[in-house]
C-alpha cells in the first residue's frame, strides 16, 4: 500500500504537478507513518499469536526430538482450546542464549525445556516465571522424587516442573572381556561393585597398541562419555557444595580422591597416547553414534547413562554387554552414582501462560513422562511412574530406575551451575592431560567460581 | 545540482558558513541518508553508550541493574581467565594475521598468473572462503582427527607423528591459526586487485634493467602493495582479536583452557554465566587494546608503507 502511495508522488513529481518541497514533505510522512504503523504492530503481541497457542522451545536433537513431538500432537489431539508449537531452537544444557535474547526482546516462548540443573540460575537471574501462583498452594514434593524437585526450585520458590532424569553406570562389552580371558561374571550387580582398582587392571590387560605405540584399542579410556568430574567426585564420596557454609567444594577430600585415581590412572599409560585416543571422543565432543568408543568396540568398558540401553540395540545390535554398578574406591564402599535431567519452565514475558501451565501439566505429567520413557528410554521423575513396574519390565532399565535412581546424587542446584560445570572440566582436563595435580587444578575452580557465589548467600537448597 | 564540490570555508569555532542553497542541499542529504542515520544510532551508536554504562553495573540481563562503579574494570585484573583468555587471543592474533597476510598474498600471486585457465584457479583459490566459518568448523573437526581425519593420514603417511590438534593443549591455538588461513580468498581478491593495479609499465623498465623474478618481487611488487598489507594487518587485528566462532563450535575453551579466547569468555560471561556487566567491561577492555595495537600499528606502518601519489 505505501509502495503505491509512493510510486503515485514519484510520477506526480516527474509529471511536474507536484513541488520538489511537497514531494520531500509527503515522502518523509509516508516514512514517519510507515514506521510507526510498523512499531505498533510490533507492540502488539496478540497481532503475531492467538491467544490459544503455546510455544515450546526445546534444543534437543533426535531422538528426543521425535518423543517431545508426540507428547505434543498427544496435548493438541486432547485440547481444543489450547494447541502447542514444538520449535527447535539453538543451544545446550548450559546455553540459553537463544532464549534470554528472545525473553529480552519480547518474542520468547511460553515454555521452554530447561536443564534442571540450570533452573537455579536462570531464575536468579529473573528470566523465569514463579510457579507458586500456577500450583495455587499444590505441593508437588511428594510427586516428584526429592532430587528433581529440589532442582526446580530455588531459594524455595518453584520454578520449574522436573521432566526427565536418568543415572551413570559401567558399562561392559562381554565378548572383549571373555576374550582376554577376564570373567564378566564378577561384575555382576549381585556380586556388589568392583573398585575402581579393579577395574584398572582389568582394563589394562585389554589395552592394544598399534606399530607405533598408539592405542589401538583401550579397556577403559577414563574421559569418554559420562566419565566427567563429577562423576568421579560422586564416585569416591565427594561433595560439591557445603550448604552450611555456603560455598562451593571442589576441593572436597572425595572430590580430590576421584580425580587422583583419574590422574593416576592416565599418568600409568602416557597421558599423551591416552589422549591421541580419547581426546578426539572425550566427554567435551559430541560424537556421532557409530564413532563412539563402545559402539565400535575400541573400549571394553565405559560409563554411561540409560538411555545406552535404547542406543546399543540401533547401532550395534551384535554387541552382548552387561552393566555394572559404579566402581567403589575400597571393597565394601557403597556405589554412588549421579543423575540429571530436563525441566519445563515458563519464560518472563510469555504470552500465554496460562496455556504454558496447562501443557506443562501434561508435558511434565505422567502422559509425557510416560511416552518419554517408552520411546527414548530417559526415566520418569515421578514417583508413581517409576513404582509402576509395568513401565520397567526390562531388566537393565529395572536396575537403572529402582536400584541406581534412589541413591543417586545430584548436580548442586546453584545460581552459579553453569560456571560451575566450566571451571570444572577445565580442572578436570588439566587433570587427565596430567598438566596439574588434582589438588591444585581443583583449588582454583573454587576460586574462580567462589565469588560468583558469594552474592546469592546463603543459598537454600530444598 | 553543482558539478562541482563547493569549497569548504571554515569559520570559527569550525562551523560551516553555508549559502542557502547550500543548506538546502545538506538537509536534504540528511534527509535522504536518514535511514541509515537512524540505524547507525539505533544499532550502533545506543548499544556502545550501553555497554559502557552496564561496565559500571552489576546485571544479568533483566531485572534492574545495580551500580558498582570500578568494580567489574576492578574484579577483572583478580580474574587469571580474563588474562589467560587475552593471552590465548594475542597468542592467536600474532601468528594469524601476519600468516593471514602471507597466505592472502601467496594466493593473489597464484591467480595472477598469465594462464589460460587462471579463471578456474581463481574459483579454486577462493571457494573456502565461501563457506561460512561455522561449517568450516565441523569440516576441520573431521578432518584433523586424530584417529579418522584424512589430513591426519596424512601426516603420518609421510612420516609426521599424529598430533591431537584439538584435544592437545600444545597444537590447539596453532590449529586454529591453520583454520583461519581457509578465509584468506577474500583478502586474496583484494590482494589481486592491488596486484592488477601495479602499472606494467614499471616491471618492463625493471626487466630491461635485467632484474629478475625475485628482484622485481621484491623491489616493486612489495613496496607497491604496502598499503593493501597495512589494511590487511588492521583487519586481521581487528578479526584475530575477535576469535570466536571457531573455539565455539570445535573446543568450547578447551583443552584445559588452550582455546579460552576473549571473546568466547566474554560470551560465557554475559549469556551463559548472567553477568552481562562485567561482559561490557570486557568489551570495553578490548576495545581500548584493538585501538592501541592498531594505532602502533599505524604508526610503525609510517616507516614502510609507500603511497604512490605522495
Amino acid at each position: 500500500m505505501a509502495d503505491s502511495t509512493y510510486r503515485d508522488l514519484v510520477r506526480k513529481l516527474r509529471g511536474g504537478r507536484i513541488s520538489r518541497r511537497h514531494f520531500m514533505q509527503s515522502a518523509a510522512a509516508l516514512g514517519v507513518s510507515a514506521t510507526s504503523i510498523s512499531s505498533a504492530l510490533r507492540a502488539n503481541p496478540s497481532y503475531a499469536q492467538e491467544a490459544s497457542e503455546v510455544v515450546f522451545w526445546t534444543t534437543h536433537t533426535e531422538p528426543e526430538l521425535s518423543s517431545l513431538q508426540n507428547i505434543v500432537d498427544a496435548f493438541n489431539a486432547g485440547n481444543s482450546d489450547v494447541q502447542a508449537t514444538l520449535v527447535q531452537v539453538l543451544g545446550d544444557e548450559t546455553d540459553t542464549t537463544q532464549l534470554m535474547t528472545a525473553v529480552r526482546g519480547g518474542s520468547g516462548p511460553d515454555v521452554y525445556m530447561l536443564d534442571r540443573f540450570i533452573v537455579a540460575q536462570r531464575a536468579a537471574e529473573g528470566v523465569l516465571q514463579d510457579l507458586s501462583e500456577f500450583l495455587g498452594g499444590e505441593d508437588p514434593s511428594e510427586t516428584y522424587v526429592p532430587f528433581a524437585w529440589a532442582e526446580a526450585n530455588f531459594q524455595g520458590t518453584p520454578f520449574a516442573l522436573p521432566f526427565d532424569t536418568d543415572a551413570r553406570a559401567l558399562f561392559y562389552n562381554i565378548g572383549m572381556l571373555q576374550e582376554a580371558g577376564i570373567d564378566p561374571a564378577q561384575l555382576d550387580i549381585a556380586n556388589g561393585p568392583i573398585t575402581w582398582d579393579s577395574l584398572a587392571e582389568m582394563a589394562t590387560q585389554l589395552n592394544e597398541t598399534d606399530a607405533d605405540g598408539n592405542f589401538s584399542r583401550m579397556g577403559f579410556a577414563a574421559y569418554t562419555d559420562q566419565a566427567w568430574h563429577y562423576t568421579y567426585g560422586f564416585a569416591f564420596g565427594g561433595n560439591f557444595f557445603d550448604e552450611a557454609a555456603c560455598e562451593v567444594t571442589p576441593d572436597d577430600a572425595g572430590v580430590v580422591a576421584g580425580h587422583q585415581w583419574l590422574y593416576d590412572y592416565v599418568a600409568a599409560l602416557d597421558p599423551q597416547k591416552v589422549n591421541a585416543f580419547a581426546g578426539p571422543v572425550a566427554a567435551t565432543v559430541t560424537v556421532p553414534e557409530e564413532q563412539q568408543v563402545f559402539i565400535s568396540e575400541r573400549v571394553a568398558f565405559t560409563i554411561t547413562g540409560n538411555w545406552y540401553l535404547k542406543t546399543l540395540p540401533q547401532y550395534a545390535p551384535d554387541i552382548e554387554y552387561g552393566v555394572a554398578l559404579m566402581p567403589v574406591p575400597n571393597e565394601g564402599d557403597e556405589s554412588a552414582t549421579w543423575a540429571g535431567g530436563w525441566s519445563a519452565v515458563i519464560p518472563q514475558g510469555a504470552r500465554n501462560p496460562e496455556g504454558a501451565w496447562q501443557f506443562m501439566q501434561h508435558l511434565a505429567g505422567e502422559a509425557g513422562q510416560r511416552t518419554y520413557l517408552e520411546e527414548v528410554g530417559n526415566l520418569p521423575t515421578i514417583v508413581s511412574l517409576l513404582e509402576e513396574s509395568s513401565l520397567f519390565t526390562d531388566e537393565r532399565l529395572r536396575f537403572f530406575a529402582q536400584d541406581l535412581l534412589p541413591t543417586a546424587r545430584n548436580r548442586p542446584p546453584l545460581p552459579v551451575g553453569a560456571r560451575y560445570w566450566d571451571e570444572l572440566t577445565s580442572a578436570w582436563e588439566r587433570i587427565y592431560l596430567n598438566q596439574e595435580e588434582p589438588e591444585s587444578a581443583l583449588a582454583a575452580v573454587k576460586d574462580r567460581v567462589q565469588p560468583d557465589l558469594q552474592g546469592f548467600c546463603p543459598i537454600d537448597v530444598v | 545540482m553543482s558539478t562541482t564540490a563547493p569549497p569548504i570555508r571554515p569559520g570559527p569555532f569550525g562551523r560551516l558558513h553555508l549559502t542557502r542553497s547550500e543548506r538546502r542541499n545538506l538537509r536534504l542529504g540528511l534527509l535522504f541518508i536518514s535511514p541509515w542515520i537512524v540505524g547507525f544510532l539505533a544499532f550502533l551508536v545506543y548499544p556502545i553508550v550501553y555497554t559502557l554504562r552496564i561496565s559500571f553495573t552489576e546485571y544479568t540481563g533483566f531485572g534492574e541493574p545495580e551500580w558498582i562503579g570500578l568494580g567489574n574494570y576492578q574484579a577483572l585484573l583478580q580474574d587469571d581467565l580474563f588474562w589467560i583468555s587475552l593471552y590465548n587471543t594475542l597468542y592467536y592474533t600474532a601468528l594469524a594475521a601476519p600468516l593471514g597476510v602471507v597466505v592472502a598474498m601467496g594466493l593473489a600471486l597464484s591467480m595472477n598468473q598469465p594462464l589460460r585457465e587462471v579463471p578456474l584457479y581463481r574459483a579454486i583459490l577462493y571457494l573456502p572462503s565461501v563457506i561460512p566459518l561455522f561449517t568450516l568448523s565441523f569440516i576441520f573437526l573431521i578432518l584433523m582427527n586424530p584417529t579418522q581425519g584424512i589430513f591426519n593420514q596424512f601426516l603420518m603417511a609421510i612420516g609426521l607423528p599424529n598430533i591431537n590438534w584439538f584435544g592437545d593443549p600444545a597444537w590447539t591455538k596453532l590449529a586454529f591459526v591453520f583454520l583461519a588461513q581457509f578465509g584468506a580468498g577474500q583478502v586474496a581478491l583484494i590482494f589481486l586487485a592491488g596486484l592488477k593495479g601495479i602499472p606494467v609499465t614499471l616491471y618492463e623498465a625493471a626487466m630491461l634493467d635485467g632484474a629478475g623474478v625475485w628482484s622485481r618481487f621484491r623491489n616493486i611488487t612489495l613496496p607497491m602493495m604496502t598499503p593493501i598489507i597495512l589494511y590487511d594487518l588492521i583487519l586481521g587485528l581487528s578479526l584475530g582479536l575477535q576469535v570466536f566462532t571457531q573455539a565455539y563450535v570445535i573446543t568450547r575453551g578447551g583443552p584445559a583452557d588452550a582455546s579460552r579466547f576473549y571473546v568466547l569468555y566474554l560470551y560465557d560471561n554475559a549469556f551463559r554465566y548472567g553477568k552481562m556487566g562485567y561482559a561490557s567491561a570486557m568489551a570495553w577492555i578490548l576495545f581500548v587494546i584493538t585501538f592501541v595495537l592498531a594505532m602502533l600499528i599505524f604508526r610503525w606502518s609510517q616507516r614502510w608503507v609507500h603511497y604512490e601519489n605522495q
